[in-house]
């Protein structure tokens, strides 16, 4: 079997490491060997954030290499294209639509870039993308917080992962705060009809 | 692992995801360790967290130390007295344990001692990528360097029992992707911690007098021989893949390791790989098999060519003309920064002359073309965040003539753009250090920039050297109430404990009049005209000053007002603004943006109402968007 190599790229707060946690554990469930890398500390704190999990028989690095990675799962838009040196023409390319403009954008008094010109800008690694309304979708199931779970059901919804969506669920069951549990199923409930919706033919 | 309880479960055999650190906080229960101490370091943090988290459960003595030297001592303390202890800290702080490291090695524990170092390659979140190995050579310890969470945990009580069995403290060295990699690691058998401990009177073992330590530098030297027979047997030092090409062969330790195999694998090479998990004293004996067994050997580990120069030596002295390929001569690897699997690749190819998989020149090329324009994101003081508060009434204040020597915390981000408080910077405590010769030789006004946890942890020896030389400076000590940067640790002036327990809370300007700094004040930073006088008044005395900005860590704020349902009342931008950008050209706020139409704009799930924007508009433009209930701050 071949490593599924994931990249999840945003914001620190947009919940990215819960994320790939989730990923991890269902990974676990199904008896998989799994590395799932992270980047605390200063990077917390509005930074760049970067995450990545590799799922298989049996796995050694917790790094991907340069152009392996399966899914890019992008939380935000700039962090998404910071990251496409991951991609290869096979990589299906995620692009959640929460736009962070990084502050030393703004104090050079330049407003958040077009999407059209990043998402064309990810085009010269991959054609497979696929932006999803995750901060919308959030917004529906009832916190912004939750676009996490918006895309991980996005991700689901791609059967990329060589995890079933049922034991997705019932990692994030297990992971995410019990006050939160309800929007967060139905917010990866959303991400996941949303993208069966768009009938991707990839 | 959602929560740290979970790790009391007693069931061997269990397979459970977790991080590496957490994995080394596992290892504390299994190996029956009886007290664990830490100062928080990225990437060190989560394993006296963790500990922290389940301690008085699980019967084991926690504590946040001081700093490193403090927690190295303490455990040290314990160890000689037969109890089982754990000190963790980032490499960075082995540097501020390493006085009492190197000698505790000359006295040697009587229980197990484990010492764990997390170095950090790319700097993520440290002032240098130091290879903390080295220590293991000047100290004499041996050293452990696990590769995944599985083994973090396993060779925690691994180090625990060679620690007893060679009465010395170890060395447990791990790396950011050791640290922060989450893996599946299955659980082993708990261990019922030992607390009680004896001290027995030896003084020509204990007291470290010239006349003690010369025949104890000899009984450490002994010792190592008997670790070197330890690391010829160790499980952890193995050929881990036997291959049909016996040409060429590869050495490698931790993360390393996991590279190396990998890149192998895609490069289609098939070499016996030997790894190394116990790296000081080296198995010289297997190496030496190990290099005559091949005419190649590549040596691939992360910074500084340890393991490589070692190697060099040891063919040397068995005569071998095997060639060693690795970062020293040719450099095949990087020294500086992190490894990856493609550099692993990319040395491998150029050692073997075989071809690599992937063209990395044309995606380079490619990627270079796709984030030519984009911004970069670097770490920020948060929204709301009190530091930004004060550092802005800092500049206003005492303006650009004036130098910050600053240091060790979130507060380091003050340097950039648009707050620009931070001019040099080292260490835990140099801010408050470096000020003194700064002021010395410039006469320019000088205000050392300290936080609260660096203070008690590095700055008070640093604040008496002021004082009693008279240095003029003017210490200010940003005080949100907590170590933040690491995670919201506890420290002597939070009043908790690392056991959850509370305790008196040491008071900042009580310390600072204690050392006799003759002007003293403590100011909110959000109180900004009073906070402006005050630091005005300290700037014009002749002598040492101190200042406390003190406001809570607006995460922790906000965290505790919405447990307490309080609402926070984000501010907004009135029909007054003129977009003069003052807010954002000032201050850097994340919660101020521009819209498209370039107009300012705040983000209110972002703004935590601090109303530090509103103060410095010049219109009035910026307002709460409604009124409070009740007053904050």
């Amino acid at each position: 079997m071949k490593i599924f190599n994931l990249v999840l790229a945003g914001v620190g707060g947009q919940g990215i490491l819960l994320a790939a946690e989730i990923l991890g554990t269902a990974a676990v469930k199904e008896g998989f060997d799994v590395r799932v890398s992270e980047v605390h500390g200063m990077a917390q704190r509005g930074g760049a954030v970067v995450s990545m999990v590799r799922i298989g028989e049996k796995v050694f690095s917790s790094l991907i290499l340069e152009g392996e990675a399966d899914v890019v799962l992008g939380f935000e838009p700039i962090e998404t294209l910071r990251n496409v040196r991951y991609a290869s023409e096979k990589t299906v390319i995620m692009v959640g639509d929460e736009r962070i403009p990084p502050p030393a954008l703004t104090l050079k008094g330049e407003s958040y870039p077009k999407i059209d010109v990043i998402l064309e800008k990810l085009k010269f690694f991959s054609k497979r993308i696929v932006p999803v309304e995750a901060s919308k979708l959030a917004y529906k199931a009832g916190s912004p917080l939750v676009q996490n779970a918006v895309m991980l059901g996005a991700l689901a919804a791609t059967e990329r992962a060589p995890v079933k969506k049922e034991s997705l669920m019932e990692a994030l069951k297990e992971l995410v705060p019990k006050k939160y549990l309800n929007i967060n199923v139905k917010a990866f409930e959303l991400g996941y009809q949303y993208v069966k919706n768009l009938d991707l033919n990839f | 692992m959602s929560n740290p309880k979970s790790l009391l479960e007693d069931k061997p055999g269990k397979k459970v995801l977790m991080l590496g650190n957490e994995a080394i906080a596992r290892g504390v229960l299994e190996a029956g360790i009886g007290v664990v101490t830490t100062y928080p370091g990225t990437p060190a943090s989560e394993i006296g967290d963790t500990v922290s988290a389940i301690a008085s459960d699980a019967g084991v003595y926690m504590e946040y130390s001081v700093n490193e030297i403090v927690a190295l001592e303490v455990a040290g303390g314990a160890a000689n007295c037969g109890v089982r202890a754990l000190t963790a800290m980032k490499h960075v702080g082995l540097n501020v344990a390493a006085d009492a490291l190197i000698t505790l090695a000359y006295v040697g524990v009587r229980g197990g001692m484990v010492v764990v170092t997390a170095d950090d390659p790319e700097c993520y979140s440290s002032q240098n990528e130091q290879d903390s190995r080295l220590y293991a050579s000047l100290s004499n310890l041996p050293c452990l360097e696990p590769s995944n969470p599985q083994e973090a945990k396993d060779m925690t009580i691994y180090a625990a029992e060679i620690s007893e069995k060679l009465e010395l403290p170890v060395l447990f060295r791990t790396t950011t992707r050791v640290s922060h990699t989450r893996a599946p690691v299955v659980l082993g058998k708990l261990s019922k911690p030992n607390l009680k401990g004896e001290f027995i009177r030896d003084a020509k073992r204990l007291v470290m007098v010239p006349a003690n330590s010369r025949p104890r530098h000899d009984v450490l030297l002994q010792k190592v021989e008997r670790a070197k027979e330890t690391s010829e047997t160790s499980p952890y030092n193995n050929i881990a893949r036997r291959g049909k090409d016996k040409e060429c062969g590869v050495i490698s330790s931790s993360s390393a390791y996991n590279y190396a195999v990998e890149a192998l694998d895609l490069l289609g090479l098939d070499f016996d790989v030997l790894k190394l998990g116990m790296t000081h004293p080296l198995p010289e004996k297997m190496i030496g098999r190990f290099l005559m067994e091949h005419d190649k050997v590549i040596v691939i580990e992360e910074l500084e060519p340890y393991l490589e120069l070692h190697i060099k030596a040891i063919a040397k002295d068995l005569g071998l003309k095997t060639e060693i390929y690795g970062k020293t001569g040719h450099q095949y690897f990087p020294r500086s920064g992190e490894l990856s699997p493609r550099k692993v690749l990319e040395g491998l190819s150029k050692v073997t002359g075989k071809k690599l998989p992937i063209s990395f020149k044309s995606l380079d090329k490619k990627y270079t073309e796709a984030v030519r324009d984009l911004p970069p994101r670097p770490p920020i003081l948060c929204a709301g965040c009190p530091h930004r508060a004060s550092f802005y009434i800092i500049r206003k204040v005492a303006g650009g003539k004036a130098l910050y020597p600053t240091d060790i915390g979130c507060y380091a981000l003050g340097f950039a753009p648009p707050l620009n408080v931070g001019d040099i910077l080292i260490c835990m405590g140099a801010g408050l250090g470096t000020a003194q010769g700064i002021s010395k030789t410039t006469g320019a006004p000088t205000i050392a920039i300290i936080g609260d946890s660096t203070f008690f942890h590095a700055g008070v020896p640093r604040l008496l050297n002021a004082v009693y030389n008279k240095h003029r400076i003017v210490v200010a000590v940003l005080d949100n109430f907590t170590t933040a940067m690491t995670g919201h640790q506890p420290h002597p002036g939070t009043g908790v404990t690392g056991m959850h327990t509370t305790t008196e809370r040491i008071a900042i300007e009580k310390v600072a009049k204690g050392c006799g700094v003759k002007l003293v004040k403590v100011v909110n930073p959000f109180n900004f005209k009073e906070a402006e006088k005050a630091l005005k008044e300290a700037l014009a005395f002749p002598e040492t000053s101190l200042v406390v900005f003190r406001a809570p860590c607006a995460l922790l704020l906000s965290r505790e007002k919405r447990r307490r349902g309080v609402e926070i009342i984000p501010f907004r931008v009135n029909e007054k603004c003129t977009n003069c950008l003052a807010c954002i050209r000032l201050l850097g706020c994340p919660a101020i943006t521009l819209t498209e139409a370039k107009t300012v704009a705040i983000n209110e799930n972002l703004c935590v109402g601090c109303g530090l924007c509103a103060y410095v508009c010049p219109y009035k433009a910026i307002e709460q968007s409604k009124s409070p209930e009740r007053k904050d701050q």
